[in-house]
């Protein structure tokens, strides 16, 4: 039961600490978190992006241009996150919709180890 | 959904998350949702209250109080609401949102999505006074109600002032500012650096005025077209219609015109004009616009020139220019406020009590005339001779109208009047001539056809001016200079008749009949011959002499002498219908409605026309029939009418039935709107005819709708004032029904049931008591005498019966109500009622003393 507490067979992503306007959200899987978050350990869902080494990579990873928040306690068994997409992602804090989509380089990044990406709808 | 504490949603969200963390699997909720727009709120996701109850228990910023359910399906909504936000790129025009420059028009210069920022480019509202003061110190008063006008900056007007003026260079685009007190300028223009959220971008219709004024500066035509292109991008447009000709200025496809066959949500299907393409094309409504070829007949429909009509004379991508019918004057429009139309109007000519081309008098005692009337105000030429002045005069500012007749003498001593042809010698207008609209204080204004500015209006001094047609100094008073002078006016069939008149003499009125001529728009009625109806002179035939405003001076044939008779007192014997008068200032498409105005002329006395009367007798007539209260039923009509619209023709229709001869009267008004209607309006005026409450509360508008359906004979109960109790004659009985008491034993009264005791009255006998054995068929009965019933048996009509009455503890009989024919006892007496119990029931009724009567065993 307590193992499970750390978020059993998954690893919960960091929550955001402070929520002023360094909370920036993953254009790829909408997770949320401080600037300085995503600087020191990277995107939990996709590490491919390698933010941790290349601190340029956070600011075309992510955005600060984001709408709503979700936190996410059981992404399997939440409807609203199946609904949202993001229910193979961790446990964390999540953004309804992101403003911009991934840049074209991303993107190919994202194809090349076979993970989805959807970009934002546009109206 | 919970309640949370404001501002705290994302705050509560992330905080529940942490305590999952922490909590691991006995915290049961699923997830947390905060959206940005909806405060107070938060969506937690969970499968049953209970565990909801559970997580939020211990939580700060969540009040427990307030758990809703939310079914699943409103959920797909509320997650789906994201989409929304524009990008702002560069060169759209946005609004201001708060500060000095709310609401003001401004372009995207820059935008810098990452710091949310942008810069744009508005119009300065700066206060250098203010700035000056503050900058040395002074004391500024605070003057925050005080926006400065919208006004270009001049640097060297504020280097004048003291104010430090620094030229910089911008870093990021290179350019240079002039800097003053952190604000960067360039061209006038002020460049401010605002956040993204503290900008509108949707719906900013920039007016035709802001977007001159922000083309002013260097601006060529070029950087219309591309500004407007982005303008009507954003903007929303709605309304294409089936069969407007339309341009793509978008696209592949520009430049190619077509007809649009159908309009959808974003797309119009249009219909090219060029060969060698499907028959419709869809395009996104975005990259249209309407077009007009040159010659065609617009009018207006949004904008700040509502309402005018004119002619297109060019089309610039979305800018129509169009000659307007009433100004004569180019307007610049944007397509999408123009629709194709052929009616003509002659826009708004009057204001209060001024109308176009008034001599009007104005709060600083100049004077001149109304050139233009728009919508809050009028433009007026003022009486400078020297130059021509325009003035803007609002209503208010304006104090009073000048009527009067005024002479004035041109260079060679010849008197002049209204309606003389005068020649200008001297000055800018030299060589122009024309007929004088207005004389006043010496100055004289000239209406020249030819001459375009100010509606043709030229204002002169009178001394400059030269007489077109010879002196006129003694040849009034003959009647020979008639013909030669005033051959331009309409008063050819007056000259006869003026030259029957010297005989008359005396009358100054000759002279001023011919040399007045009349005030204008008046002409029609000055010399026609008329009689007075209504007044002290009723009767009496007179000649009109001259009309001033509502009064008419008349030349009473049988006296000597010219009477003022209010207008609605005469009628003539001419039927002259004023058209003239109404395309000028009636709504151009309403003309033909102009006679039908003739019913409410008695309901609206001071009208203009003199051609009313004869409709004014003979409608009175089918009046009196209809309506007793005249003024009620015809106001909704009047009130409905002014607007056209056609579902204000339900009240008339129903006149048909009732009344044939208002039907013809009713036909010479237009049946435009009437023939279409009737059918839509019998439900109408069905409607309040099927619900009973009509009859007893109608209100007035509805009174004349009833008899819609009624028999024809129901219209003239039906309108006897104030009769509701009249009504119910009519199948409305419901009503009265209701307020008649419940049908029972009084209004037929009681009676006789065998077995009870009863006193006969034969006449000449006394009473006698007897027992009631049989009733007959007719209503009497046969009785036996006695108090036992072991007497006689006698046969008594009803008349001569008499119940006796039970007394307390007495076994009765009940003759009335529902338990006639049951028997009981009399338990208690209470006033007119009397307390049963009944035998076979054993209820305890209460019933009243009359239907109660004493039983008699046999």
């Amino acid at each position: 039961m307590v193992n499970q507490g750390g978020g059993g067979s998954v690893a919960v992503a960091q929550i955001p600490t402070s929520f002023g306007h360094e909370l920036r959200a993953c254009l790829r899987c909408r997770l949320v978190k401080t600037y300085d978050q995503f600087r020191e350990s990277g995107c939990e869902n996709c590490p491919f992006f390698q933010m941790e080494d290349d601190h340029e990579r956070v600011v075309d990873c992510t955005t600060p241009n984001f709408t709503g928040l979700i936190s996410v306690m059981d992404p399997t068994r939440s409807w609203a996150a199946r609904w949202l997409r993001i229910g193979k992602f961790a446990p964390g804090c999540y953004t309804l919709a992101v403003s911009e989509a991934l840049n074209p380089d991303l993107q190919n990044i994202c194809e090349e180890e076979h993970v989805p990406y959807v970009p934002p709808k546009r109206v | 959904m919970v309640k949370c504490a404001i501002g705290r949603e994302r705050e509560v969200a992330v905080c529940l998350m942490q305590k999952c963390i922490d909590r691991g699997p006995e915290l049961q909720i699923r997830s947390a949702i905060a959206l940005d727009h909806l405060k107070n709120f938060i969506y937690i996701e969970a499968d049953k209250e209970a565990h909801v109850k559970e997580a939020i228990k211990g939580m700060r910023n969540i009040f427990t109080g307030k758990i809703m359910l939310v079914p699943i399906k409103e959920m797909t909504d509320v997650l789906s609401v994201e989409s929304k936000a524009i990008d702002i790129s560069r060169d759209t025009w946005v609004r201001l949102k708060i500060g000095t420059y709310k609401g003001d028009l401004a372009k995207v210069v820059d935008v810098d999505n990452v710091r949310q920022r942008a810069t744009v480019k508005v119009i300065p509202r700066i206060d250098l006074q203010a700035l000056s003061n503050k900058l040395e110190g002074r004391e500024v008063p605070k003057k925050k109600a005080f926006t400065p006008p919208a006004r270009f900056m001049n640097i060297d007007e504020a280097r004048e002032l003291h104010i430090r003026v620094e030229r910089r260079r911008d870093p990021a685009t290179g350019d240079y500012f002039e800097k003053i007190e952190g604000m960067m300028f360039k061209d006038g223009f002020l460049y401010k650096n605002v956040s993204l959220k503290s900008l509108s971008t949707q719906n900013v219709q920039p007016t035709f005025d802001e977007l001159e004024k922000f083309r002013q500066p260097g601006e060529t035509g070029d950087g219309d077209m591309s500004s407007l292109s982005t303008l009507f991008a954003n903007r929303k447009k709605g309304h294409f219609m089936k069969g407007d000709r339309v341009i793509v200025v978008k696209g592949d496809l520009r430049n190619l015109k077509g007809w649009v066959e159908k309009v959808e949500e974003d797309t119009v299907h249009i219909k090219p004009n060029e060969k060698g393409l499907p028959k419709t094309l869809a395009i996104s409504d975005k990259d249209l616009c309407k077009y007009f070829e040159p010659g065609n007949h617009v009018k207006v429909v949004s904008g700040a020139t509502e309402g005018a009509t004119g002619m297109v004379v060019s089309v610039e991508g979305h800018v129509v220019n169009l000659v307007s019918d009433t100004t004569k004057e180019l307007i610049r429009v944007f397509a999408d406020n123009v629709v194709e139309s052929s009616e003509v109007t002659s826009g708004v000519t009057k204001i209060g009590d001024y109308e176009l081309h008034d001599l009007v008098v104005l709060d600083d005692n100049s004077f001149g005339v109304i050139i233009r009337v728009e919508s809050e105000a009028f433009q007026v030429l003022k009486g400078v001779p020297e130059r021509p002045d325009v003035a803007l005069a609002r209503l208010r500012e304006i104090k009073y109208k000048v009527d009067k007749k005024i002479f004035a003498k041109d260079r060679y001593k010849n008197t002049l009047s209204v309606k003389d042809v005068v020649k200008i010698l001297d000055g800018p207008c030299r060589g122009k001539q024309g007929p004088v609209e207005h004389i006043y204080k010496g100055v004289l204004f000239i209406y020249d056809r030819h001459h375009l500015e100010h509606a043709g209006f030229i204002c002169v001094k009178s001394e400059s001016c030269m007489m077109v047609g010879g002196s006129r100094a003694n040849g009034e008073r003959n009647g020979n200079s008639f013909t030669s002078k005033f051959s331009h006016l309409r008063t050819p069939p007056r000259v006869p008749t003026s030259s029957m008149r010297p005989p008359r003499g005396g009358y100054g009125g000759h002279n001023n009949f011919g040399g007045r001529g009349g005030g204008r728009g008046h002409d029609a009625l000055i010399g026609a011959t008329v009689k007075i109806r209504l007044g002290h002179y009723k009767g009496c035939k007179g000649r009109v002499k001259d009309v001033k405003g509502s009064t008419v001076r008349i030349e009473l044939e049988s006296q000597m002498k010219v009477v003022a008779v209010d207008r609605s007192h005469i009628s003539d014997n001419v039927n002259v219908t004023p058209s003239r008068e109404t395309s000028r200032y009636g709504m151009g498409s309403e003309t033909p409605m102009h006679p039908s105005r003739t019913p409410l002329h008695p309901y609206m006395t001071p009208m203009r026309d003199s051609g009313v009367t004869p409709y004014h007798d003979g409608m009175r007539t089918p009046m009196r029939d209809r309506a007793w209260n005249p003024y009620t039923p015809m106001s909704p009509p009047r009130d409905n009418w002014e607007d056209g619209n056609p579902g204000s023709w339900g009240t008339s229709p129903q006149y048909q039935p009732g009344s044939p001869p208002s039907r013809a009267y009713e036909a010479p008004t237009p049946g435009s709107g009437w023939t279409n209607t009737p059918s839509n309006n019998y439900n109408e005026a069905g409607t309040p005819r099927d619900s009973g409450s009509a009859y007893a509360n109608a209100p007035s508008p509805y009174l004349p709708s009833t008899p819609g359906g009624q028999p024809p004979m129901t219209p003239s109960s039906a309108y006897l004032p104030g009769t509701p109790g009249g009504q119910p004659m009519t199948p409305g009985s419901g009503g009265l029904d209701m307020m008649s008491p419940v049908v029972g034993a009084d209004s037929e009264g009681p009676w006789f049931l065998p077995d009870i005791l009863v006193n006969v009255r034969r006449p000449g006998d006394d009473t006698t008591p007897g027992v009631i054995r049989e009733v007959l068929p007719d209503g009497s009965s046969k009785i036996a005498l006695g108090s036992s019933g072991n007497g006689d048996v006698v046969t008594a009509l009803p008349n001569e019966i008499e119940v006796v009455p039970p007394r307390k503890l007495d076994k009765i009989k009940i003759m009335g109500g529902a338990h006639r024919g049951a028997t009981g006892k009399l338990i208690g007496i209470d006033g007119t009622d009397g307390i049963v119990k009944v035998d076979d029931t054993l209820d305890v009724k209460i019933l009243d003393m009359v239907s109660l009567a004493k039983l008699v065993q046999a």
